[in-house]
């Protein structure tokens, strides 16, 4: 009986290329555990941590909050209008709210945060993207300069973690602001059922589980696409690496989470 | 590396520090107001009464679940548990300020409707009642309609059975319309409804002969009876003869009052006469005693008589011989 030559080298390419997955996804673990312990670490704050850090949060987050909240906003109040209309149309008004706050405090504002915060940096690689020299490819966390993590790397996670929270949270605040609007006009007399209504959405296991699913996100968005530029190789594509593994991870999360909250 | 390397000079950015310091403080204050107003719109800083709601089934019961009072909420489901005796017991938070509202008396209920979620209610009758004591525990009076469904999917089924039978061309239903079709139809004939109700023209006019007798007999009646001469007259004139008779009656009625009256009279005086002679009678028993004792002395005496004329006949020369000799 004869045996496929070719059969042993599909095998071996499988094997090594699940083997350098695994190291690839261990390897991100490893940045996004030790950015974590830098931010968490006093004595990091130098002076020119500080000063970096400072300028990523003001190129991640101030430049870019205001349209995006505006653009937000819009979005939502379209939605809102939508969810509300509907539910009027149909005689139950007494879900909208509790379906606007479900629907995009509670999903789409942390999703829409956190993706747009990824293309944005993807956009930011792109724009520079094509090395000028080649450079050598990370084996691990060892291979890499712990002045640089310190001074550049660290910096810029911290900043687009930050970045995906306070696009998430203070739009979440609008929206909710919005919805109130949207539903009871200017009128005071609405806060108590509407502040009811809040309360019965947030209890305690949804609370947490926003809070959680809002720092994965952040820290989804600022790890995955930096650990897969360092250890990427050389190549002229000018898709940003690790673009697809961030959206897995974006998408296992929020599948996690809606799993947890709804089933 | 890929990652890009920084520029060497980045252009600077106005305000750095201020501007970093802004978003942290708007972020820090963004997330703790958040957590602020959801930790009061959950109630975490109002003083509540607890009220405990006791049920065969929780179904539908959810942790957070408002109790209602007139359509407004005035208590939150914090726990759903099952009792040792197999009964669900719903631990509800009721704010202080809203417990005025629920009263000894209250009832409530657990509804369960088609569309939307279940509703617990609380209903207050009597609002001057004693207030709801704190850790009450009551029994909730439940009301679901999904329960009732296969019971009204039974009754429909039957009903449409039952229908369906009526409407069937060998239905009694059917037969009876016929019947009403055969009737309106005789009732368009000559004689009208009679034929209908009766069946036949020949019975219609046996009842308009017999009609017509019967007018025939009510004029003579008529005639007879108020008429000259008739049943009437002679009532009347009765009746007035009867009315004099009365009248006389009257008459000798009073005079018989007064016969009466003397009667009375007159027995008074017999009365009178009695107790007279009653004193007579008791006057001769007294008499009657004294001649028993006049009697005894007048026998006495007369025996004594007897015995001095008995004594004289013995002494006396004419005393006869009372000797007996035997022969």
């Amino acid at each position: 009986m004869a045996t496929n030559p070719t059969q042993p080298n599909h095998v071996t390419r499988w094997r090594v290329s699940a083997q350098r997955q695994l190291v690839s996804w261990w390897f991100m673990l490893q940045l996004g555990a030790a950015v974590l312990a830098l931010a968490l670490t006093p004595r990091t704050y130098s002076a020119l941590f500080r000063a970096a850090t400072a300028r990523q949060l003001v190129i991640t987050t101030w430049q870019v909050l205001p349209w995006f909240t505006s653009l937000a906003a819009l979005l939502s109040l379209v939605l809102i209008r939508i969810v509300v209309v509907t539910a009027l149309s149909y005689g139950l008004s007494q879900y909208a709210l509790q379906m606007v706050v479900r629907v995009l405090v509670l999903e789409l504002i942390p999703l829409s945060a956190a993706m747009f915060v990824a293309l944005r940096s993807g956009l930011a690689f792109n724009a520079g993207a094509a090395p000028v020299a080649p450079v050598a490819r990370l084996r691990g966390l060892h291979d890499l300069d712990p002045q640089r993590l310190r001074t550049e790397l660290a910096p810029r996670v911290l900043a687009e973690s930050f970045s995906v929270l306070t696009l998430a949270m203070v739009n979440s605040v609008v929206v909710l602001v919005l919805a109130y609007l949207t539903v009871y006009g200017l009128s005071p007399w609405g806060l108590p059922g509407f502040t009811r209504t809040v309360g019965q959405v947030f209890d305690l296991s949804v609370s947490l589980g926003f809070m959680l699913k809002v720092f994965l996100f952040s820290l989804a968005v600022a790890v995955v696409p930096m650990a897969a530029s360092l250890e990427a190789p050389p190549t002229s594509s000018t898709m940003q690496p690790g673009a697809v593994r961030l959206f897995l991870v974006l998408l296992i999360l929020e599948g996690g989470s809606l799993m947890v909250k709804y089933i | 590396m890929n990652l890009p390397e920084p520029l060497p000079n980045p252009e600077p950015i106005a305000h750095l520090e201020r501007k970093a310091g802004l978003l942290l403080t708007l972020v820090a204050t963004v997330i703790l107001g958040f957590l602020l107003y959801v930790m009061f719109a959950r109630g975490m800083f109002e003083a509540t009464q607890q009220l405990v709601l006791i049920s065969d089934d929780s179904e539908g019961v959810i942790v957070g679940m408002d109790l209602t009072f007139s359509g407004f909420p005035i208590g939150r489901v914090r726990r759903i548990e099952l009792a040792e005796d197999g009964k669900v017991r719903m631990v509800i938070d009721v704010p202080l300020k809203d417990a005025r509202w629920l009263r000894t008396s209250s009832i409530f209920t657990l509804e369960r409707g088609m569309v939307g979620d279940t509703r617990i209610r609380a209903f207050s009758g009597i609002l001057s009642d004693p207030p709801l004591p704190a850790n009450s525990e009551r029994e909730v009076l439940r009301g679901d309609t999904s329960a009732e469904m296969p019971r009204l999917v039974a009754s429909a089924r039957a009903t449409l059975e039952n229908l369906e039978a009526m409407t069937n061309n060998e239905s009694s239903l059917n037969a009876s319309l016929k019947h009403i079709k055969t009737t309106t139809e005789r009732m368009t004939g000559p004689y009208g409804v009679l034929t209908g109700v009766l069946g036949s023209e020949d019975n219609a006019k046996k009842i308009i002969a017999t009609l017509e007798r019967t007018n025939a007999l009510l004029t003579k009646a008529d005639q007879r009876v108020f008429g000259k001469d008739g049943v009437m007259d002679g009532t009347q004139s009765t009746l007035a003869s009867a009315k004099a008779t009365l009248d006389s009656s009257g008459d000798a009625a009073r005079q018989l009052t007064l016969v009466l009256q003397e009667t009375r009279q007159t027995l008074n005086k017999v009365d009178a006469v009695l107790v007279e002679a009653q004193a007579v009678g008791a006057n001769t028993r007294l008499a009657t005693t004294d001649l028993g004792t006049l009697r005894t002395e007048v026998e006495a005496s007369l025996r004594k008589i007897s015995q001095l004329t008995n004594e004289i006949n013995r002494k006396w020369p004419f005393a006869r011989d009372t000797e007996i000799k035997l022969p």
